[in-house]
Protein backbone atom coordinates (compact mmCIF):
# COMPACT_ATOMS: atom_id res chain seq x y z
CA UNK A 1 0.00 0.00 0.00
CA UNK A 2 2.70 2.61 0.78
CA UNK A 3 5.00 1.40 -1.54
CA UNK A 4 2.13 2.26 -3.93
CA UNK A 5 1.56 5.33 -3.22
CA UNK A 6 5.32 6.42 -3.42
CA UNK A 7 4.75 5.36 -6.88
CA UNK A 8 1.50 8.09 -7.23
CA UNK A 9 3.64 10.91 -5.33
CA UNK A 10 6.72 10.63 -8.00
CA UNK A 11 4.02 10.54 -10.83
CA UNK A 12 2.31 13.31 -9.19
CA UNK A 13 5.29 15.49 -9.48
CA UNK A 14 7.01 14.51 -12.74
CA UNK A 15 5.18 17.31 -14.74
CA UNK A 16 6.34 20.28 -12.53
CA UNK A 17 9.92 18.50 -11.85
CA UNK A 18 9.93 18.59 -15.85
CA UNK A 19 8.87 21.91 -16.29
CA UNK A 20 11.05 23.00 -13.74
CA UNK A 21 14.74 21.20 -15.02
CA UNK A 22 14.09 22.24 -19.01
CA UNK A 23 12.96 25.78 -18.43
CA UNK A 24 14.45 26.64 -15.26
CA UNK A 25 17.29 24.50 -13.85
CA UNK A 26 18.79 23.93 -16.94
CA UNK A 27 18.66 27.69 -18.45
CA UNK A 28 19.72 29.00 -15.53
CA UNK A 29 22.98 27.08 -15.60
CA UNK A 30 23.41 27.43 -19.05
CA UNK A 31 22.91 30.92 -18.72
CA UNK A 32 26.46 31.20 -16.45
CA UNK A 33 28.40 28.23 -18.70
CA UNK A 34 27.59 30.49 -21.54
CA UNK A 35 28.30 33.41 -20.59
CA UNK A 36 32.16 32.18 -20.01
CA UNK A 37 32.10 31.53 -24.18
CA UNK A 38 32.05 33.16 -27.11
CA UNK A 39 28.78 31.48 -28.55
CA UNK A 40 27.51 31.81 -31.84
CA UNK A 41 24.64 29.84 -34.04
CA UNK A 42 25.19 28.99 -37.76
CA UNK A 43 28.44 28.56 -38.16
CA UNK A 44 28.54 27.08 -34.67
CA UNK A 45 30.94 28.35 -32.07
CA UNK A 46 31.59 27.62 -28.57
CA UNK A 47 34.98 28.52 -27.77
CA UNK A 48 36.03 29.13 -23.99
CA UNK A 49 36.78 32.95 -23.07
CA UNK A 50 37.23 32.91 -19.04
CA UNK A 51 35.61 35.96 -18.52
CA UNK A 52 36.25 37.92 -21.61
CA UNK A 53 32.57 38.88 -22.23
CA UNK A 54 32.43 40.79 -19.06
CA UNK A 55 35.97 42.31 -19.02
CA UNK A 56 34.04 43.10 -22.32
CA UNK A 57 30.46 44.43 -20.89
CA UNK A 58 32.06 46.48 -17.89
CA UNK A 59 35.42 48.18 -19.36
CA UNK A 60 34.93 48.50 -23.09
CA UNK A 61 31.22 48.31 -23.84
CA UNK A 62 30.46 52.04 -24.09
CA UNK A 63 26.79 51.17 -24.51
CA UNK A 64 26.53 48.39 -21.18
CA UNK A 65 26.76 51.53 -18.58
CA UNK A 66 23.43 53.90 -20.07
CA UNK A 67 21.72 50.34 -20.71
CA UNK A 68 22.39 49.68 -16.92
CA UNK A 69 21.68 52.93 -15.77
CA UNK A 70 17.94 53.39 -17.94
CA UNK A 71 17.23 49.91 -16.02
CA UNK A 72 18.11 51.26 -12.91
CA UNK A 73 16.41 54.50 -13.61
CA UNK A 74 13.23 53.09 -14.67
CA UNK A 75 13.03 50.56 -11.72
CA UNK A 76 13.17 53.36 -9.05
CA UNK A 77 11.17 55.84 -10.93
CA UNK A 78 8.34 52.62 -10.62
CA UNK A 79 9.40 51.22 -6.94
CA UNK A 80 8.55 54.75 -6.03
CA UNK A 81 6.02 56.65 -8.51
CA UNK A 82 4.02 54.56 -9.85
CA UNK A 83 3.11 52.33 -6.44
CA UNK A 84 2.65 55.86 -4.48
CA UNK A 85 0.27 56.73 -7.36
CA UNK A 86 -1.53 53.23 -7.04
CA UNK A 87 -1.46 52.85 -3.18
CA UNK A 88 -2.96 56.35 -3.18
CA UNK A 89 -5.77 55.21 -5.30
CA UNK A 90 -6.62 52.50 -2.82
CA UNK A 91 -6.41 55.34 0.07
CA UNK A 92 -9.32 56.82 -1.62
CA UNK A 93 -11.07 53.99 -2.36
CA UNK A 94 -10.77 52.31 0.64
CA UNK A 95 -13.03 54.32 2.39
CA UNK A 96 -15.56 53.54 -0.40
CA UNK A 97 -16.86 57.00 -1.75
CA UNK A 98 -19.38 56.83 -4.41
CA UNK A 99 -18.82 54.81 -7.85
CA UNK A 100 -15.66 53.65 -5.81
CA UNK A 101 -15.97 49.63 -7.77
CA UNK A 102 -16.45 51.45 -11.05
CA UNK A 103 -13.06 52.96 -10.77
CA UNK A 104 -11.41 50.23 -9.43
CA UNK A 105 -12.73 48.15 -12.52
CA UNK A 106 -12.14 50.70 -15.40
CA UNK A 107 -8.44 51.53 -14.12
CA UNK A 108 -7.64 47.76 -14.18
CA UNK A 109 -7.90 47.84 -17.79
CA UNK A 110 -4.92 48.94 -18.98
CA UNK A 111 -3.51 46.13 -17.22
CA UNK A 112 -5.83 43.55 -18.36
CA UNK A 113 -5.17 44.29 -22.18
CA UNK A 114 -1.64 43.02 -23.44
CA UNK A 115 1.20 45.25 -23.38
CA UNK A 116 1.82 45.12 -26.74
CA UNK A 117 -1.61 46.83 -27.56
CA UNK A 118 -0.98 49.51 -25.29
CA UNK A 119 2.45 50.38 -27.00
CA UNK A 120 0.58 50.23 -30.10
CA UNK A 121 -1.82 52.71 -29.01
CA UNK A 122 0.54 54.81 -27.74
CA UNK A 123 2.78 54.81 -30.65
CA UNK A 124 -0.53 56.43 -32.20
CA UNK A 125 -1.23 58.70 -29.26
CA UNK A 126 2.68 59.96 -29.78
CA UNK A 127 2.57 60.34 -33.44
CA UNK A 128 4.14 63.57 -34.69
CA UNK A 129 0.83 63.80 -37.13
CA UNK A 130 -2.21 62.88 -35.66
CA UNK A 131 -1.21 61.80 -32.84
CA UNK A 132 -3.45 62.88 -29.63
CA UNK A 133 -0.46 63.99 -28.12
CA UNK A 134 0.21 66.69 -30.06
CA UNK A 135 -2.97 67.38 -31.49
CA UNK A 136 -3.86 68.82 -28.07
CA UNK A 137 -0.84 70.85 -27.81
CA UNK A 138 -2.11 72.62 -31.31
CA UNK A 139 -5.56 72.43 -29.68
CA UNK A 140 -4.39 75.08 -27.01
CA UNK A 141 -2.31 76.83 -28.99
CA UNK A 142 1.40 75.07 -27.36
CA UNK A 143 2.50 74.15 -30.91
CA UNK A 144 5.58 75.10 -29.97
CA UNK A 145 5.69 72.01 -27.34
CA UNK A 146 4.92 69.79 -30.16
CA UNK A 147 7.51 66.61 -30.46
CA UNK A 148 8.05 63.84 -32.47
CA UNK A 149 8.23 62.33 -29.03
CA UNK A 150 9.46 58.69 -29.18
CA UNK A 151 12.70 59.88 -31.74
CA UNK A 152 13.26 62.75 -29.83
CA UNK A 153 16.51 62.43 -28.10
CA UNK A 154 15.42 65.08 -25.54
CA UNK A 155 12.30 63.00 -25.23
CA UNK A 156 11.98 59.44 -25.72
CA UNK A 157 12.71 58.33 -22.33
CA UNK A 158 10.31 60.58 -20.35
CA UNK A 159 7.45 60.10 -23.13
CA UNK A 160 8.11 55.99 -22.94
CA UNK A 161 8.01 55.90 -19.20
CA UNK A 162 4.54 57.62 -19.44
CA UNK A 163 3.35 54.23 -21.51
CA UNK A 164 3.44 52.28 -18.15
CA UNK A 165 3.62 54.53 -15.21
CA UNK A 166 0.04 55.89 -14.74
CA UNK A 167 -1.25 52.42 -15.30
CA UNK A 168 -1.00 51.45 -11.38
CA UNK A 169 -4.00 49.33 -12.02
CA UNK A 170 -2.44 45.84 -9.97
CA UNK A 171 -1.18 48.10 -6.97
CA UNK A 172 -4.38 49.71 -6.51
CA UNK A 173 -6.20 46.20 -6.53
CA UNK A 174 -4.20 44.84 -4.02
CA UNK A 175 -3.59 47.54 -1.77
CA UNK A 176 -7.11 47.90 -1.80
CA UNK A 177 -8.33 44.30 -1.04
CA UNK A 178 -5.52 44.63 2.31
CA UNK A 179 -7.41 48.03 3.20
CA UNK A 180 -10.80 46.12 2.92
CA UNK A 181 -9.79 43.54 4.81
CA UNK A 182 -8.40 45.19 8.71
CA UNK A 183 -10.85 45.41 10.92
CA UNK A 184 -13.54 48.25 10.85
CA UNK A 185 -13.53 48.54 14.39
CA UNK A 186 -10.31 49.70 14.11
CA UNK A 187 -10.76 52.34 12.16
CA UNK A 188 -13.87 53.38 13.83
CA UNK A 189 -11.79 53.46 17.55
CA UNK A 190 -9.60 55.85 15.78
CA UNK A 191 -12.08 58.29 15.05
CA UNK A 192 -13.79 57.61 18.35
CA UNK A 193 -10.89 58.77 19.61
CA UNK A 194 -10.83 62.35 17.60
CA UNK A 195 -8.36 61.13 14.71
CA UNK A 196 -8.53 63.02 11.62
CA UNK A 197 -8.91 61.14 8.17
CA UNK A 198 -5.25 61.65 7.05
CA UNK A 199 -4.39 60.37 10.70
CA UNK A 200 -5.86 57.59 10.66
CA UNK A 201 -4.52 56.43 6.76
CA UNK A 202 -1.16 57.76 8.16
CA UNK A 203 -1.08 56.25 11.46
CA UNK A 204 -3.58 52.80 11.28
CA UNK A 205 -4.00 52.60 8.07
CA UNK A 206 -0.56 52.37 6.65
CA UNK A 207 1.23 50.66 8.87
CA UNK A 208 -1.33 47.41 8.59
CA UNK A 209 -0.72 47.90 4.50
CA UNK A 210 3.12 48.13 4.65
CA UNK A 211 3.86 44.83 3.86
CA UNK A 212 1.59 44.66 0.74
CA UNK A 213 3.00 47.59 -0.90
CA UNK A 214 6.35 46.12 -0.08
CA UNK A 215 4.98 43.07 -2.32
CA UNK A 216 3.63 45.66 -4.97
CA UNK A 217 6.89 47.41 -4.65
CA UNK A 218 8.57 44.35 -5.26
CA UNK A 219 6.05 43.09 -8.70
CA UNK A 220 6.55 46.65 -9.61
CA UNK A 221 10.89 46.59 -9.75
CA UNK A 222 10.36 42.86 -11.26
CA UNK A 223 8.27 44.39 -13.86
CA UNK A 224 10.57 46.68 -14.72
CA UNK A 225 13.27 44.32 -14.83
CA UNK A 226 11.78 42.71 -17.21
CA UNK A 227 10.10 45.07 -19.96
CA UNK A 228 10.52 44.47 -23.63
CA UNK A 229 7.84 44.85 -25.46
CA UNK A 230 6.53 47.99 -24.82
CA UNK A 231 10.33 49.35 -25.83
CA UNK A 232 10.52 46.77 -28.70
CA UNK A 233 7.36 47.58 -30.01
CA UNK A 234 7.79 51.67 -29.36
CA UNK A 235 10.81 52.68 -29.89
CA UNK A 236 13.19 49.89 -30.38
CA UNK A 237 15.18 51.62 -27.80
CA UNK A 238 16.38 53.91 -29.70
CA UNK A 239 17.09 56.92 -30.30
CA UNK A 240 20.95 55.51 -29.92
CA UNK A 241 20.25 53.77 -26.97
CA UNK A 242 18.39 56.25 -25.29
CA UNK A 243 15.59 54.10 -24.11
CA UNK A 244 17.10 50.27 -24.40
CA UNK A 245 17.12 48.39 -21.38
CA UNK A 246 18.86 45.09 -19.81
CA UNK A 247 16.32 42.65 -21.50
CA UNK A 248 16.48 44.82 -25.04
CA UNK A 249 20.37 44.75 -24.88
CA UNK A 250 20.23 41.45 -23.95
CA UNK A 251 17.81 40.38 -27.48
CA UNK A 252 19.58 42.87 -29.57
CA UNK A 253 22.96 40.88 -29.04
CA UNK A 254 21.20 37.76 -30.03
CA UNK A 255 19.78 38.78 -32.96
CA UNK A 256 23.49 39.84 -33.59
CA UNK A 257 24.49 36.01 -33.15
CA UNK A 258 26.38 36.86 -29.73
CA UNK A 259 24.67 34.40 -27.77
CA UNK A 260 27.54 34.30 -25.09
CA UNK A 261 27.35 37.80 -24.90
CA UNK A 262 23.64 37.91 -25.06
CA UNK A 263 23.63 35.77 -21.93
CA UNK A 264 26.42 37.91 -19.88
CA UNK A 265 23.68 40.53 -19.81
CA UNK A 266 21.61 37.47 -18.76
CA UNK A 267 23.88 37.11 -15.60
CA UNK A 268 23.88 40.87 -14.92
CA UNK A 269 19.73 41.07 -15.21
CA UNK A 270 20.04 37.93 -12.70
CA UNK A 271 22.25 39.81 -10.00
CA UNK A 272 20.17 42.98 -10.28
CA UNK A 273 16.87 41.24 -9.70
CA UNK A 274 18.67 39.59 -6.94
CA UNK A 275 20.13 42.67 -5.31
CA UNK A 276 16.63 44.80 -6.01
CA UNK A 277 14.71 42.02 -4.22
CA UNK A 278 16.79 42.13 -1.07
CA UNK A 279 17.35 45.75 -0.63
CA UNK A 280 13.81 45.89 -1.00
CA UNK A 281 12.95 43.22 1.74
CA UNK A 282 15.12 45.51 3.74
CA UNK A 283 13.43 48.28 3.69
CA UNK A 284 9.90 46.92 3.90
CA UNK A 285 11.06 44.39 6.76
CA UNK A 286 9.99 41.77 4.82
CA UNK A 287 12.27 39.17 6.48
CA UNK A 288 10.27 35.92 6.32
CA UNK A 289 9.76 35.80 2.39
CA UNK A 290 9.46 32.68 1.16
CA UNK A 291 12.85 32.80 -0.50
CA UNK A 292 15.29 30.90 1.54
CA UNK B 1 -19.78 58.82 2.94
CA UNK B 2 -20.53 60.13 5.85
CA UNK B 3 -21.98 63.24 6.39
CA UNK B 4 -19.74 66.39 5.48
CA UNK B 5 -19.20 68.33 8.53
CA UNK B 6 -16.89 70.45 8.12
CA UNK B 7 -15.15 72.97 4.83
CA UNK B 8 -12.10 70.84 5.24
CA UNK B 9 -13.47 67.38 5.18
CA UNK B 10 -15.46 69.08 1.80
CA UNK B 11 -12.38 70.43 0.10
CA UNK B 12 -10.91 66.50 0.79
CA UNK B 13 -13.54 64.78 -1.00
CA UNK B 14 -13.68 67.40 -3.63
CA UNK B 15 -10.08 66.78 -4.32
CA UNK B 16 -10.75 62.61 -3.98
CA UNK B 17 -12.94 62.72 -6.23
CA UNK B 18 -11.10 64.71 -8.57
CA UNK B 19 -8.18 62.12 -8.23
CA UNK B 20 -10.48 59.29 -9.30
CA UNK B 21 -11.54 61.10 -12.07
CA UNK B 22 -8.46 61.65 -13.45
CA UNK B 23 -7.51 58.22 -12.74
CA UNK B 24 -10.38 56.87 -14.49
CA UNK B 25 -9.58 59.30 -17.47
CA UNK B 26 -6.15 58.36 -17.87
CA UNK B 27 -7.08 54.70 -18.06
CA UNK B 28 -10.04 55.14 -20.31
CA UNK B 29 -8.88 58.24 -22.45
CA UNK B 30 -5.87 56.25 -24.72
CA UNK B 31 -8.60 53.36 -25.76
CA UNK B 32 -11.53 55.80 -26.46
CA UNK B 33 -9.59 57.32 -29.05
CA UNK B 34 -8.35 54.41 -30.93
CA UNK B 35 -11.80 53.33 -30.98
CA UNK B 36 -13.36 56.57 -32.02
CA UNK B 37 -10.43 56.76 -34.81
CA UNK B 38 -10.92 53.56 -35.67
CA UNK B 39 -14.58 55.00 -37.53
CA UNK B 40 -12.96 58.36 -39.04
CA UNK B 41 -11.31 58.24 -42.43
CA UNK B 42 -7.99 58.80 -42.92
CA UNK B 43 -8.27 62.08 -44.07
CA UNK B 44 -10.17 62.84 -40.92
CA UNK B 45 -7.77 61.43 -38.56
CA UNK B 46 -5.11 63.92 -39.91
CA UNK B 47 -6.54 67.00 -39.96
CA UNK B 48 -8.65 66.62 -36.42
CA UNK B 49 -7.83 63.75 -34.23
CA UNK B 50 -9.10 64.69 -31.26
CA UNK B 51 -13.34 65.38 -32.51
CA UNK B 52 -15.78 63.13 -32.63
CA UNK B 53 -16.05 61.03 -36.22
CA UNK B 54 -18.41 63.19 -38.16
CA UNK B 55 -19.81 59.98 -39.65
CA UNK B 56 -19.32 56.30 -38.24
CA UNK B 57 -17.65 53.68 -41.07
CA UNK B 58 -16.92 50.59 -40.41
CA UNK B 59 -14.72 50.66 -43.76
CA UNK B 60 -11.93 50.80 -41.51
CA UNK B 61 -12.64 47.28 -40.03
CA UNK B 62 -13.87 45.65 -43.28
CA UNK B 63 -10.09 46.57 -44.38
CA UNK B 64 -8.35 45.56 -41.63
CA UNK B 65 -10.06 42.03 -41.47
CA UNK B 66 -8.80 41.68 -45.58
CA UNK B 67 -5.43 43.14 -44.93
CA UNK B 68 -4.44 41.23 -41.59
CA UNK B 69 -6.06 37.46 -40.45
CA UNK B 70 -6.30 39.10 -36.86
CA UNK B 71 -9.09 36.12 -36.26
CA UNK B 72 -6.59 33.47 -37.55
CA UNK B 73 -4.51 35.49 -34.50
CA UNK B 74 -6.90 35.11 -31.88
CA UNK B 75 -7.23 31.18 -32.67
CA UNK B 76 -3.85 31.21 -32.09
CA UNK B 77 -3.79 32.67 -29.17
CA UNK B 78 -6.64 30.73 -27.69
CA UNK B 79 -5.45 27.55 -28.46
CA UNK B 80 -1.93 28.14 -27.49
CA UNK B 81 -3.30 29.78 -24.51
CA UNK B 82 -6.31 27.22 -23.16
CA UNK B 83 -3.63 24.48 -23.22
CA UNK B 84 -0.61 25.89 -21.68
CA UNK B 85 -3.29 26.83 -18.90
CA UNK B 86 -4.85 23.40 -18.83
CA UNK B 87 -1.06 22.21 -18.44
CA UNK B 88 -0.11 24.47 -15.88
CA UNK B 89 -3.11 24.24 -13.56
CA UNK B 90 -2.88 20.09 -13.99
CA UNK B 91 0.84 19.48 -13.56
CA UNK B 92 0.33 22.37 -10.52
CA UNK B 93 -2.72 20.63 -9.01
CA UNK B 94 -1.02 17.68 -8.51
CA UNK B 95 2.08 18.58 -7.10
CA UNK B 96 -0.06 21.11 -4.90
CA UNK B 97 -1.50 18.21 -3.59
CA UNK B 98 1.21 16.17 -3.04
CA UNK B 99 3.45 19.27 -1.68
CA UNK B 100 0.14 19.75 1.30
CA UNK B 101 -0.76 16.70 2.18
CA UNK B 102 2.20 13.75 1.94
CA UNK B 103 4.71 13.43 3.47
CA UNK B 104 8.21 12.19 1.79
CA UNK B 105 12.20 12.26 2.12
CA UNK B 106 13.49 15.75 0.54
CA UNK B 107 9.75 17.31 0.60
CA UNK B 108 11.10 20.80 2.06
CA UNK B 109 14.20 20.35 -0.11
CA UNK B 110 12.23 20.06 -3.52
CA UNK B 111 9.71 22.84 -2.85
CA UNK B 112 12.58 25.25 -1.67
CA UNK B 113 13.73 24.54 -5.13
CA UNK B 114 10.80 24.69 -7.14
CA UNK B 115 10.51 27.77 -5.41
CA UNK B 116 13.56 29.12 -6.97
CA UNK B 117 11.52 29.77 -9.96
CA UNK B 118 10.09 32.62 -8.36
CA UNK B 119 13.57 34.23 -7.96
CA UNK B 120 14.32 33.58 -11.36
CA UNK B 121 13.95 36.75 -14.13
CA UNK B 122 12.81 34.89 -17.07
CA UNK B 123 13.97 37.62 -19.46
CA UNK B 124 17.84 36.18 -18.44
CA UNK B 125 16.90 33.24 -19.67
CA UNK B 126 16.04 34.10 -23.67
CA UNK B 127 19.09 32.92 -24.98
CA UNK B 128 19.15 29.55 -23.40
CA UNK B 129 15.46 29.17 -23.54
CA UNK B 130 16.01 29.64 -27.58
CA UNK B 131 18.55 26.87 -27.70
CA UNK B 132 16.71 24.53 -25.79
CA UNK B 133 13.37 25.12 -27.57
CA UNK B 134 15.54 25.17 -31.01
CA UNK B 135 17.12 21.89 -29.93
CA UNK B 136 14.17 20.21 -29.02
CA UNK B 137 13.36 21.09 -32.74
CA UNK B 138 10.06 22.98 -31.43
CA UNK B 139 10.90 26.15 -33.05
CA UNK B 140 8.28 28.39 -34.65
CA UNK B 141 5.60 25.79 -33.07
CA UNK B 142 2.25 26.27 -31.05
CA UNK B 143 4.03 22.87 -28.87
CA UNK B 144 6.67 25.49 -27.53
CA UNK B 145 4.47 28.43 -26.95
CA UNK B 146 2.19 25.99 -24.49
CA UNK B 147 5.36 24.56 -22.62
CA UNK B 148 7.00 27.81 -21.93
CA UNK B 149 3.70 29.73 -20.95
CA UNK B 150 3.04 26.72 -18.83
CA UNK B 151 6.56 27.15 -17.28
CA UNK B 152 6.47 30.88 -17.08
CA UNK B 153 3.33 30.61 -14.62
CA UNK B 154 4.07 27.66 -13.11
CA UNK B 155 5.99 29.41 -9.65
CA UNK B 156 2.68 31.33 -8.81
CA UNK B 157 0.40 28.58 -9.89
CA UNK B 158 2.46 26.33 -7.41
CA UNK B 159 2.25 28.66 -4.45
CA UNK B 160 -1.63 29.12 -4.94
CA UNK B 161 -2.54 25.63 -5.61
CA UNK B 162 -0.30 24.12 -2.36
CA UNK B 163 -1.89 26.59 0.13
CA UNK B 164 -5.51 25.73 -1.28
CA UNK B 165 -4.71 22.17 -0.83
CA UNK B 166 -3.47 22.61 1.96
CA UNK B 167 -6.51 24.13 3.07
CA UNK B 168 -8.87 21.26 2.10
CA UNK B 169 -9.72 19.29 5.28
CA UNK B 170 -7.80 16.08 5.73
CA UNK B 171 -10.85 14.18 7.17
CA UNK B 172 -12.25 14.41 3.33
CA UNK B 173 -9.18 12.44 1.94
CA UNK B 174 -9.63 10.37 4.91
CA UNK B 175 -13.25 9.12 4.43
CA UNK B 176 -12.45 8.83 0.64
CA UNK B 177 -9.88 6.05 1.34
CA UNK B 178 -11.60 4.71 3.98
CA UNK B 179 -14.46 3.95 0.98
CA UNK B 180 -11.87 2.59 -0.94
CA UNK B 181 -11.02 5.09 -3.29
CA UNK B 182 -7.76 4.86 -5.25
CA UNK B 183 -4.89 7.85 -4.88
CA UNK B 184 -6.23 9.05 -8.35
CA UNK B 185 -9.99 9.03 -7.74
CA UNK B 186 -9.09 10.60 -4.51
CA UNK B 187 -7.34 13.22 -6.03
CA UNK B 188 -10.05 13.60 -8.72
CA UNK B 189 -13.30 12.88 -7.81
CA UNK B 190 -12.70 14.49 -3.80
CA UNK B 191 -9.42 17.05 -3.39
CA UNK B 192 -9.75 18.72 -7.33
CA UNK B 193 -13.59 20.09 -6.45
CA UNK B 194 -12.39 20.93 -3.04
CA UNK B 195 -10.09 23.21 -4.13
CA UNK B 196 -11.69 24.56 -7.14
CA UNK B 197 -11.42 28.21 -5.56
CA UNK B 198 -7.73 28.11 -5.76
CA UNK B 199 -7.89 26.01 -9.33
CA UNK B 200 -10.02 29.17 -10.91
CA UNK B 201 -6.97 31.90 -9.67
CA UNK B 202 -4.35 29.88 -10.68
CA UNK B 203 -6.01 29.26 -14.06
CA UNK B 204 -7.38 33.08 -14.63
CA UNK B 205 -3.69 34.25 -14.02
CA UNK B 206 -2.13 31.61 -16.28
CA UNK B 207 -4.35 32.65 -19.11
CA UNK B 208 -3.83 36.48 -18.62
CA UNK B 209 -0.03 35.20 -18.53
CA UNK B 210 -0.69 32.97 -22.05
CA UNK B 211 -2.62 35.81 -23.64
CA UNK B 212 -1.06 39.03 -23.11
CA UNK B 213 2.89 36.94 -23.54
CA UNK B 214 5.16 38.60 -25.96
CA UNK B 215 8.62 38.42 -25.53
CA UNK B 216 8.92 34.55 -25.66
CA UNK B 217 6.62 34.56 -28.92
CA UNK B 218 8.57 36.73 -30.63
CA UNK B 219 11.70 34.58 -29.69
CA UNK B 220 10.57 31.44 -30.08
CA UNK B 221 8.32 31.98 -33.16
CA UNK B 222 8.15 33.30 -36.83
CA UNK B 223 5.64 32.48 -39.17
CA UNK B 224 2.12 34.17 -39.98
CA UNK B 225 0.46 30.18 -38.79
CA UNK B 226 1.26 30.37 -35.22
CA UNK B 227 1.68 34.42 -34.68
CA UNK B 228 -0.15 35.33 -31.43
CA UNK B 229 -2.85 38.22 -31.52
CA UNK B 230 -0.12 40.15 -29.09
CA UNK B 231 2.83 39.70 -31.82
CA UNK B 232 0.46 40.23 -34.60
CA UNK B 233 0.22 44.04 -33.03
CA UNK B 234 3.68 44.30 -33.69
CA UNK B 235 3.46 44.07 -37.43
CA UNK B 236 0.55 46.55 -37.31
CA UNK B 237 2.85 49.69 -37.99
CA UNK B 238 4.46 48.12 -41.18
CA UNK B 239 1.03 46.15 -42.17
CA UNK B 240 -0.93 49.33 -42.36
CA UNK B 241 1.39 51.82 -43.05
CA UNK B 242 -0.71 54.50 -44.34
CA UNK B 243 -3.90 53.16 -43.76
CA UNK B 244 -4.69 54.36 -40.22
CA UNK B 245 -7.99 53.76 -39.89
CA UNK B 246 -7.54 50.21 -40.55
CA UNK B 247 -4.99 49.86 -37.88
CA UNK B 248 -7.47 51.64 -35.27
CA UNK B 249 -10.10 49.33 -36.10
CA UNK B 250 -7.18 46.13 -36.05
CA UNK B 251 -6.33 47.47 -32.48
CA UNK B 252 -9.49 48.17 -31.41
CA UNK B 253 -10.36 44.56 -32.52
CA UNK B 254 -7.53 43.02 -30.66
CA UNK B 255 -8.59 44.80 -27.22
CA UNK B 256 -12.63 44.59 -26.82
CA UNK B 257 -12.74 41.12 -25.92
CA UNK B 258 -10.21 41.67 -23.18
CA UNK B 259 -12.09 44.17 -21.98
CA UNK B 260 -15.60 42.87 -22.11
CA UNK B 261 -14.27 39.40 -20.51
CA UNK B 262 -12.51 41.34 -17.90
CA UNK B 263 -15.35 43.62 -16.92
CA UNK B 264 -18.01 40.72 -16.55
CA UNK B 265 -15.42 38.70 -14.52
CA UNK B 266 -13.86 41.32 -12.86
CA UNK B 267 -14.51 40.33 -9.63
CA UNK B 268 -13.17 37.01 -10.23
CA UNK B 269 -9.98 38.01 -11.74
CA UNK B 270 -9.33 40.70 -8.93
CA UNK B 271 -9.89 37.81 -6.18
CA UNK B 272 -7.07 35.77 -8.39
CA UNK B 273 -4.60 38.42 -8.66
CA UNK B 274 -4.67 38.84 -4.53
CA UNK B 275 -4.61 35.82 -4.40
CA UNK B 276 -1.50 35.19 -6.59
CA UNK B 277 0.34 37.83 -4.37
CA UNK B 278 -0.13 35.84 -1.40
CA UNK B 279 2.73 33.98 -1.30
CA UNK B 280 2.94 30.47 0.49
Amino acid sequence: MRKKERKWIVLFLLPVCLLFVVFFAVPLGMVFVQSLFDYRLLPNKFEFIGFGNYAKLFLRDPKFLPVLKNTLLWILIHCIGHVALGSALAFVLYKKPRGWKFVRVVYMIPNIISQSAIAMIFVNMYNPQFGAVNQFLKAIGLEKLMHNWLFDMSTAFPAITMTWFLFAGYTTTLVLAQCLSTDETVIEAARVDGASGFQIDRLVMFPLVKEMIGTTVIMAATYMLQMFSMIYITTGGGPGSATTNLPLYLYSNMKSNNYGYASTIGVVIIIVGFLTMRIIQRIFGMNKEEVA
Amino acid sequence: MKKHTSAGRRTAWFFAYLFMALCVAVAVFPIIWVILSSFKSNQEILSNGLSWPTQWSFDGYRQALEMAPIFQYFLNSLIVTVLSTALNVLALSMAGYVFAKKQFRGKNLLFSILSLSMVIPTTALLSPIYVTITKLGLYDTKAALVLVYAALSMPISLMILRSTFAGVPKELEEAAYIDGAGFLRTFFSVMMPCARGGIASASVLAFLEGWNEFTFALLLTSSGNVRTLPLSLSYFTSQFSFNYTAMFAAITIAVIPSIIVFTVFSEQVNASIVAGSVKG
